[in-house]
C-alpha cells in the first residue's frame, strides 16, 4: 500500500472507513446480542415470577381449603361421616399434673423399666495383705 | 474518471437533485420530528405501552391461636374476547362447558354475541334487547372497544365464568380455545361460614370493607396493589426487556383477634340450642379473659353466613345485626352487683349488715319512698344480710344498698362500673346504653335502678361490670384485636391489657366475688349454674320488657310487661382465680318456658353451666379445680371487707 503521495490519504481513509464499519459492526452485533440477551434473560425472568406467583396461588388456594375443612361444623361432619367416635374431653378424664409432662412420661417410663427404684449395687472389697 | 462526464451542467443537476432529495428527507423529519413529534410519540406510546397491574392480597383474619377465620382465595375469571374467536374452536365448546360448570346453550350466547346492542349505547333499556345477562351490567362484565364505522360497539371481553379454580384453568389452558382466557384475582372467603360472624364483618364483591373487623381494620388489611410498566409485542405479549418501571404489590396485614375459634364455636352451638329449644327474638352469649378484658366469643342470634350475606332477604338482613353491642335492655337483678359494690366499697354496709326486706315504704332524704316488690316466690321473714341479698336477689334489700350511698354516689358508680357510656369496641355499631343523671331522676328511681330497671346497658357493658369484680376492681377496656402482623408473620403492633379505671378496691371486689359465689350456692337462686367442683360466681336477671301497651285515647303507653323478659346470667369462674366472665343473655323466651316465664335461673344459668364445663377442659385457659375446698373458702374469707 502506498503510504505517501497523492493516493496516501485515499488509501488511509478507505481502511480507516473498513475499519470503523468493521468496529461499528461489531459494536453493533454486539449490542444486537446483548439486548437479546437480556430479552431472554428478562422474559426467563418473568416466567420464574410467573411461576413463583402460580405456587402460590396454588398455596393460598389449599390454606383456605384447609381452612375450611378445620371449620368446627366440617369436623363434627367429618367425624360423624367416617364413624370416628371423637368426643370432647370432660372433667373427669383429665389428669392434672403440676411437673413437666415430659419429665414425667420419662420417670414413668424408667419406672416401667426398671421397677421402683434403681437396685443399689455392692461392690465387695477384699482387703490384700 | 473522464473530464468529459463530469461537465458543470450534469454536476450541478446532480447535485441540485442529491440537495432536493437530502431536503425533501430533511423536511420529512423535520415533519415527523418536530411538528407531528407529540401525535406520533402518543400514537407510538399508547400502541406499545404495557401496564399490568399487580393485585395485592389482603391480610387475614385470625383467631387467638392463629386459625383463619378471613383469607383472600386466589380464583381465576374467566373471560372471551368474541372478536377473537376462531370458527374451528366452536367443537370445543362443549368441553369447555363441562369443565367451567356453565350451560352450553349460555357458552353460546356470549361466544356469538359479538357487539353491544346499537339500542342500549343510546340509554335505551338494555335487558330487553339482549338476551345476555352480561351485558346488562356492561361496567363489570364486559369490555367494549371504541365503536366501528357502522356505530357498533365491539365488545372485547365478556365473563364466562368466575371462581374457578387453577386445576381447572389448567384443563382450560389445555383445549387452547382462541381468545378465551383468564384474569386472576382474589375473592374473599370466610373459611368458617359464620363463625363469629358479627365480629369479622364481610367486604363487598369488590373487596370493600362493609362491616366488622373488615371494616375496623382495613387500614392494616387492605393492601397496596402494584403495578409493572413495559412494552407490549403485536400480539400484545409483553416485553419484559423494556420494563421501565416496577412498583411491588404490597400485601395487607393480618389482623390476629382476641377471639378463640373453640371457645367461638362453643358459644356458637349453645346459642343454637337456645334457639331451637325457646325460639327467643335474640340472645347473646360474651365470654371474656378478666385479666385483660380480651374478648374470647361473642355470639348473637340471629345470625348469618359470612359467604352468603348478599343472599340475605331484606326482611332478614337484621341478622347482621351485633345485638350484643348494638342494642340495649335493661339487666334487671344482675345490675345489682353495682349497687352491692357500692355500698361496700363506701363502708357504708359489710356482708353480714342486714336489711329489712318486708318493708312496703322506707323514709329517704325525708321523703317516703314505695320500695319495689319482689318476686311472687320470694318472701323473707327475717332481716336479709347483705350476702342473702345477694343469693336470694331481693329488690327491696338492693334498693336500701343503693339508698345507704345515696343518689349521686350511687350514679357514679354506675358510671364507674362502665354504664351510660361507650365501651371503646370497635365493631357493631356501639350504643352507649341509657343513664341518666340524678337531676332527671323522679321519686322511685333510687330504688328501681339497683333492681336494673330505669337503666338499659348492652350484653357487652354488663359483662364489662361483672368483669370488674372479677378483675379486682378494675374496668377493662374490651378488646378484640390481639396483634397486627406483617406479610412475612412479624408482629407489628400488640394490643395490652388497657385499663379504663379502677372501680372499687381489691378486698371489696373480692368480698363480691363472695357473695356472688353465695347466687350459684344451695341457698342461691341460680343453683342450676353451680358446676360441681369449682366456685362459680355470678348473678341472675329476670327483667321485664317495657312494651308499647295501647292506651283508650288510640296513643301508646310503655308498660312492664309480665309475660315478655330478658333472662340473663353473668358470671365468671372460678372464683378465686376467675379465668372466663361469661353473659348468656336471652330476649323473650317465655312462650316456651314452663309457666310462660323466662327466668334467668331456668333459662341463662344452665346454658352458663354448660358452657363452663365445656370450657374447663379448653388447655389455654389453665382452669383448674380448687385444690383444697377448705382452703380456698379460707382464702376467700381473708378478702372479706373490714
Amino acid at each position: 500500500m502506498n503510504s505517501s503521495g497523492s493516493q496516501a490519504f485515499v488509501n488511509q481513509v478507505l481502511i480507516f472507513t473498513l475499519l470503523a464499519l468493521c468496529g461499528c459492526g461489531s459494536i453493533g452485533l454486539g449490542t444486537v446480542w446483548m439486548r437479546h440477551e437480556i430479552s431472554v434473560a428478562a422474559n426467563q425472568s418473568r416466567l420464574l415470577e410467573a411461576r413463583i406467583a402460580d405456587i402460590d396461588r396454588h398455596i393460598q388456594e389449599t390454606d383456605a381449603a384447609i381452612a375450611a375443612e378445620e371449620d368446627p361444623v366440617a369436623l363434627a361432619a367429618s367425624n360423624e361421616r367416617w364413624h370416628l367416635g371423637l368426643v370432647p374431653p370432660v372433667d373427669a378424664q383429665i389428669r392434672r399434673i403440676s411437673v413437666d409432662p415430659v419429665k414425667r412420661l420419662e420417670m414413668e417410663h424408667n419406672q416401667a423399666i426398671f421397677g421402683e427404684g434403681i437396685p443399689s449395687i455392692r461392690f465387695s472389697v477384699a482387703l490384700r495383705q | 474518471m473522464s473530464k468529459g462526464f463530469t461537465s458543470s451542467y450534469r454536476t450541478a443537476l446532480l447535485a441540485g437533485l442529491v440537495f432536493t432529495l437530502f431536503g425533501g428527507l430533511g423536511a420529512r423529519l423535520f415533519w415527523l420530528h418536530i411538528l407531528d413529534r407529540d401525535e406520533l410519540l402518543h400514537a407510538v406510546e399508547e400502541s406499545r405501552r404495557n401496564i399490568i397491574v399487580e393485585n395485592a392480597r389482603r391480610g387475614e383474619i385470625l383467631d387467638s391461636k392463629g386459625a383463619i377465620l378471613a383469607t383472600s382465595r386466589p380464583i381465576l375469571v374467566l373471560g372471551v374476547d368474541p372478536q377473537a374467536l376462531r370458527a374451528d374452536d366452536a367443537r370445543k365448546w362443549p368441553e369447555l362447558s363441562r369443565l367451567i360448570g356453565v350451560s352450553l346453550a349460555d357458552i353460546q350466547r356470549v361466544m356469538t354475541t359479538k357487539y353491544y346492542p346499537l339500542a342500549a349505547t343510546v340509554g335505551a333499556p338494555a335487558a330487553a334487547a339482549a338476551p345476555l345477562r352480561i351485558i346488562s351490567d356492561a361496567d363489570e362484565e364486559t369490555v367494549l372497544d371504541e365503536p366501528d364505522l357502522r356505530g357498533n360497539r365491539p365488545i372485547r371481553w365478556a365473563k364466562l365464568c368466575d371462581h374457578l379454580d387453577e386445576t381447572t384453568y389448567d384443563a382450560v389452558k389445555k383445549l387452547n380455545v382462541k381468545g378465551v382466557y383468564g384474569t386472576r384475582a382474589y375473592q374473599r372467603a370466610y373459611p368458617n361460614n359464620g363463625l363469629a360472624a358479627h365480629v369479622i364483618g364481610y367486604v363487598d364483591h369488590k373487596e370493600r370493607p362493609i362491616a366488622g373487623i373488615e371494616h375496623y381494620a382495613d387500614f392494616y388489611l387492605r393492601g397496596q396493589n402494584g403495578w409493572v410498566e413495559s412494552e407490549k409485542d403485536g400480539l400484545s405479549h409483553e416485553m419484559a426487556q423494556f420494563r421501565t418501571r416496577r412498583v411491588p404489590a404490597s400485601d395487607g396485614y393480618s389482623v390476629v383477634l382476641t377471639i378463640d375459634a373453640t371457645i367461638q364455636a362453643m358459644a356458637e352451638e349453645e346459642i343454637v340450642r337456645i334457639a331451637e329449644k325457646y325460639q327467643p327474638v335474640k340472645a347473646t352469649i360474651v365470654i371474656s379473659d378478666p385479666s385483660n378484658g380480651f374478648v374470647l366469643a361473642l355470639a348473637n342470634y340471629p345470625s348469618f353466613d359470612l359467604n352468603e350475606y348478599s343472599k340475605l332477604p331484606r326482611d332478614e338482613q337484621g341478622r347482621m345485626r351485633n345485638v350484643a353491642v348494638a342494642d340495649q335492655y335493661e339487666p334487671g337483678s344482675v345490675f345489682k352487683i353495682v349497687a352491692a359494690s357500692a355500698a361496700l366499697n363506701e363502708g357504708r354496709v359489710t356482708p353480714e349488715s342486714t336489711f329489712d326486706c318486708t318493708l312496703e315504704k322506707i323514709d329517704y332524704n325525708g321523703s317516703v319512698r314505695n320500695l319495689p316488690r319482689e318476686d311472687k316466690s320470694d318472701h323473707f321473714d327475717h332481716p336479709l344480710s347483705v350476702a342473702e341479698i345477694i343469693a336470694h336477689s331481693s329488690n327491696k334489700g338492693a334498693a336500701q344498698l343503693a339508698m345507704s350511698v345515696g343518689d349521686r354516689r350511687f350514679y357514679e358508680y354506675a358510671r364507674a362500673f362502665g354504664f351510660g357510656q361507650r365501651s371503646g369496641f370497635p365493631v357493631g355499631g356501639e350504643v352507649s346504653g341509657t343513664l341518666r343523671p340524678p337531676e332527671k331522676w323522679d321519686g322511685l328511681t333510687i330504688t328501681r335502678m339497683p333492681m336494673g330497671q330505669s337503666i338499659a346497658a348492652t350484653a357487652l357493658q354488663m359483662t364489662q361490670a361483672m368483669e370488674v369484680i372479677a378483675s379486682g376492681g378494675v374496668l377493662l377496656r374490651p378488646q378484640v384485636i390481639r396483634e397486627i402482623r406483617d406479610p412475612q408473620g412479624h408482629v407489628v403492633c400488640q394490643f395490652e391489657r388497657s385499663e379504663v379505671r379502677r372501680v372499687i378496691s381489691e378486698p371489696t371486689a373480692r368480698t363480691m366475688a363472695r357473695l356472688l359465689m353465695g347466687v350459684a350456692s344451695s341457698s342461691g337462686n341460680g343453683i342450676e349454674a353451680a358446676v360441681p367442683g369449682y366456685e362459680v360466681a355470678g348473678k341472675t336477671g329476670t327483667a321485664n320488657k317495657l312494651l308499647p301497651v295501647p292506651t283508650a285515647s288510640g296513643g301508646s303507653v310503655l308498660r312492664y310487661s309480665d309475660r315478655h323478659h330478658v333472662a340473663s346470667f353473668v358470671g365468671f369462674f372460678p372464683a378465686s382465680h376467675p379465668k372466663v366472665v361469661i353473659s348468656v343473655i336471652v330476649d323473650d323466651a317465655d312462650a316456651h318456658c314452663i309457666g310462660g316465664v323466662a327466668y334467668g335461673h331456668s333459662v341463662a344459668a344452665p346454658i352458663f353451666k354448660r358452657l363452663a364445663e365445656r370450657l374447663i377442659p379448653v388447655p389455654d385457659l389453665h382452669i383448674q379445680p380448687p385444690l383444697n375446698p377448705q382452703l380456698s373458702k379460707i382464702l376467700a374469707l381473708g378478702g372479706d371487707h373490714p
